[in-house]
């Protein structure tokens, strides 16, 4: 056990996720590894982003949510309700499906949350240009810093939204199908940026997307419904499973979409 | 023809007041004192007190309103029976009369607190009575926000004062600008609350605690109880009608700015 | 560590700001009943709704009839309400099913502004313009119809706002269906899109309502206060609030309760007409 969760950036154990009566998430066990890309697939409404938002205790914002079981991060449990969450979330940073910047300039974009974790006026800059740099978009933006964020692209404003997140220097970044909301040729920018985080960070992400999975994931692991709640069926090693899935739900997926 | 006719009238109120209130209009009608119970002089000291009792309302009710308004989005989940207690109270305070809100200050604020007939208590009274307006248009404001801008913000750990002040505030403001302007629409335009609670004193009030009459007021007491009032009576209501047309403009104006700045 | 301190400090001052905002309602009827008391304990509640008129200031034999207020009071808001409702919806439903764009975007400025104006100057305009007309068809001008027709303009914008909220919130599809089925467009209007948005022109109505029998200061201008239960709409009337407003100034312990007590008793009102407002949806 020490073992694992020395490899493991996340250790989930017996997770389950209530929204009041209705059991979204039953059971689930994951390691989580350290700077790989696990990528979570599976059908919809099979709990994937809930168990995304568990991870960073996004869902305490959901009214009626209980979520049991541990998750240990840095040998501590996330799920006890007097853990620090807003130090938590520094930790563990997120992007979401639709581009999600502040409607400010993209300036304050990194200056509010910067500020906020303690950061002088200095560093704030610093970080932001890094940032920026680490996305490609600083070439793009550096004579626009103060205009509206919202005024940039789709996919320049998901990676804005990256590079938020890289600001303040997380251990993971969850994503949440990062790149569905946007253009093939966007989308093709944002993919290949998460695989260069992989050094850096460890990497979660929840794709439909099983050509995309099956391009960056290290690690697979497929949701699905099972007596009316989702959980994990399947887990490992991508190439393997994408090879040989052994849950026939999981080889059914897999391969109607490899058809 | 409904539409016409609907229009019609308003017209006709405006262009009688235009066409009896003009004439009287000057800068010296604006500045210098009551006299002859309205029959001469100017209406200043009545914007002193009108300004007066208006900023008395505004400090109390927007930092209430505002802050009532966030405590149901963001201190407790929708749907909880304290949001309910909550907005069923407000739209019970939105539907009383102005004169029930007259009755309650002049026996709380002006008996009670001992603040007697002033500037002070008829600006309370006002605060409780726009209050609903502002808690409504807030938290309309705020509600219409996108959530994930707030997801966003709570996943890059954020503290909800900082999610507050920096990211929805400076987002809900055109909204919350509108309910301040229907808000100084409704506390300006108000005379029965007033009445019995700042008092008609037509001096120039020297401190909060002074009566003091309200432009409103002006209007009645000249138009009921001063015999030939009435030209002078629609030069203050003329008066009146301009700066709330003008504080409607402007806060559209504002508003559109602001949006403008933002995005 | 003064940053990361928790947002306990935030969460009490709002739940404090919440607390005080929520309690004001109950506050301010509180007071009314308090104030009030002397009237319900002396058993002169009875006398309250049965005499048949009000002299509370007389020496000898004092009345503390509210009927003919109370009566006055419903009559000018009914007439002001049959006066604005008819108008109301019809200026809306020329607004969206039949005038082009810019006389639509006039109208909603017009009606705005309208309904911005305060009631003071209503009254004014009331007591300057409409009495004298009525004057010249019998004296003596200041009546229950002028109250109507001042009351029914401040809340024609109400009405009309709410029924075009209304209609616009209906589906568009019923009556594109209507369409469809080759009805004419006043049959569509008519028999598909106002019954669709009935029960919001209903609760427009009742919010018009309750505005205007809570106005004060137009109705003190222009119906005469003369408390007595009238005989036609040429009639002076002195509705509730009226009475408040001229009797405050100069009321003195007993008659001051009474005063309290009509003013609860307008609370009750309009918390009545709340409360149609909020079933009308379910139904």
């Amino acid at each position: 056990m020490a073992q694992e969760s020395e490899l493991a950036a996340i250790s989930v154990r017996n997770l389950s996720i209530q929204y009041g009566d209705f059991a979204a998430l039953q059971n689930v066990n994951l390691d989580i590894p350290r700077n790989q890309i696990s990528a979570l697939v599976g059908p919809s409404g099979c709990g994937k982003s809930s168990f995304l938002n568990s991870l960073n205790r996004l869902t305490d914002l959901i009214p009626g949510c209980r979520v049991k079981g541990e998750v240990i991060f840095q040998t501590q449990n996330l799920t006890d309700s007097k853990h620090d969450v807003l130090s938590l979330r520094r930790q563990i940073g997120m992007v979401f499906q639709k581009p999600n910047p502040f409607p400010q300039s993209i300036r304050r974009n990194f200056e509010i949350p910067l500020r906020e974790h303690g950061f002088s006026k200095k560093e704030c800059r610093d970080r932001m240009v890094e940032a920026l740099t680490q996305v490609g978009l600083w070439e793009e933006v550096s004579d626009r810093l103060e205009k509206g964020a919202a005024n940039l692209s789709g996919g320049q404003q998901q990676r804005l939204c990256i590079a938020r997140a890289l600001a303040l220097e997380p251990e993971v970044i969850l994503f949440d199908e990062p790149c569905s909301a946007l253009d093939p040729i966007a989308s093709a920018v944002v993919e290949d940026l998460i695989v260069s985080l992989r050094e850096r960070v460890t990497v979660v992400i929840v794709t439909h997307n099983l050509a995309q999975a099956r391009r960056i994931a290290d690690q697979l692991s497929v949701f699905w419904v099972r007596d009316g709640s989702g959980t994990i069926v399947e887990s490992g090693d991508a190439g393997e499973i994408f090879q040989s899935p052994s849950d026939p739900d999981a080889l059914n997926y897999l391969c109607g979409a490899r058809g | 023809m409904a539409a016409v006719l609907s229009v019609g009238a308003l017209l006709w109120i405006v262009l009688d007041l235009v066409k009896m209130g003009t004439s009287q209009i000057d800068w010296e009608f604006l500045t210098s004192g009551v006299e002859e119970s309205g029959r001469a002089g100017g209406i200043g000291p009545v914007i002193k007190s009108t300004l007066l009792i208006l900023m008395c309302c505004l400090l109390v009710a927007i930092p209430f309103g505002v802050g009532c308004a966030f405590w149901i989005t963001e201190m407790v989940s929708p749907g909880s029976r304290l949001t309910a207690w909550l907005t069923r109270s407000v739209d019970l305070l939105a539907s009383i009369p102005s004169i029930v809100f007259g009755l309650f200050g002049m026996a709380f604020f002006c008996r009670i607190l001992g603040l007697g007939f002033s500037i002070l208590s008829g600006g309370l009274t006002l605060a409780c009575m726009i209050l609903p307006i502002l808690i409504r248009t807030t938290l309309a404001a705020v509600q219409s926000l996108p959530p994930d801008l707030r997801l966003s913000a709570t996943a890059m750990g954020l503290r909800k004062s900082t999610i507050l002040s920096r990211v929805l505030l400076p987002r809900a403001f055109p909204g919350i600008l509108i309910g301040f302007t229907i808000g100084v629409a409704r506390a300006l335009s108000e005379t029965a609350a007033l009445i019995f609670t700042s008092g008609y004193a037509t001096r120039s009030p020297a401190s909060l605690l002074d009566s003091g009459r309200s432009i409103s007021v002006h209007i009645f007491d000249m138009a009921m109880n001063v015999p030939n009032g009435a030209t002078r009576a629609s030069a203050s209501a003329l008066v009146l009608l301009l700066v709330i047309l003008m504080i409607n403009y402007l806060a559209n104006y504002f508003s559109d700015q602001w949006l403008k700045k933002v995005n | 560590m003064f940053r990361h301190r928790n947002d306990r400090g935030l969460k009490w001052l709002l739940s404090g700001v919440a607390l005080i905002c929520g309690s004001l309602v109950i506050g301010i009827v509180g007071f009314l009943l308090v104030e009030a008391w002397p009237v319900f304990s002396s058993g002169q509640i009875f006398a309250f709704f049965s005499d048949g008129a009000w002299q509370p200031g007389s020496d000898r034999e004092p009345q503390f009839g509210i009927t003919p207020m109370l009566l006055a009071s419903l009559a000018v808001t009914l007439l002001a309400t049959a006066l604005a409702v008819p108008p109301g919806i019809l200026a809306a439903i020329f607004q969206i099913y039949y005038s082009p764009k810019w006389l639509a975007t006039f109208q909603d400025r017009a009606m705005e502004l309208l309904a911005g104006v305060p009631s003071i100057i209503f009254g004014f305009w009331g007591l300057t313009v409409i009495v004298p007309i009525i004057n010249q068809i019998r004296p003596p001008g200041q009546s229950l119809l002028a109250g109507g027709i001042v009351l029914g303009l401040m809340i024609l914008p109400t009405v009309s706002l709410t029924t075009r909220a209304a209609l616009q919130a209906i589906d568009r599809s019923l009556v594109y269906g209507g369409a469809a089925l080759g009805l004419s467009r006043p049959r569509q209007i008519f028999s598909i899109a106002l019954p669709a948005a009935r029960s919001g022109i209903l609760s427009g109505c009742m919010l018009a309502m309750t505005r205007a029998i809570g106005e004060t200061m137009a109705v003190v201008m222009v119906c005469g206060n003369i408390a007595k239960i009238p005989h036609s709409i040429f009639d002076p009337v002195r509705p509730v609030t009226s009475t408040i407003a001229l009797e405050m100034g100069y009321a003195t312990e007993g008659h001051r309760s009474l005063l309290y007590a009509a003013g609860f008793v307008l609370v009750v009102l309009t918390g009545f007409l709340l409360l149609l407002r909020r079933r009308e949806p379910v139904l």
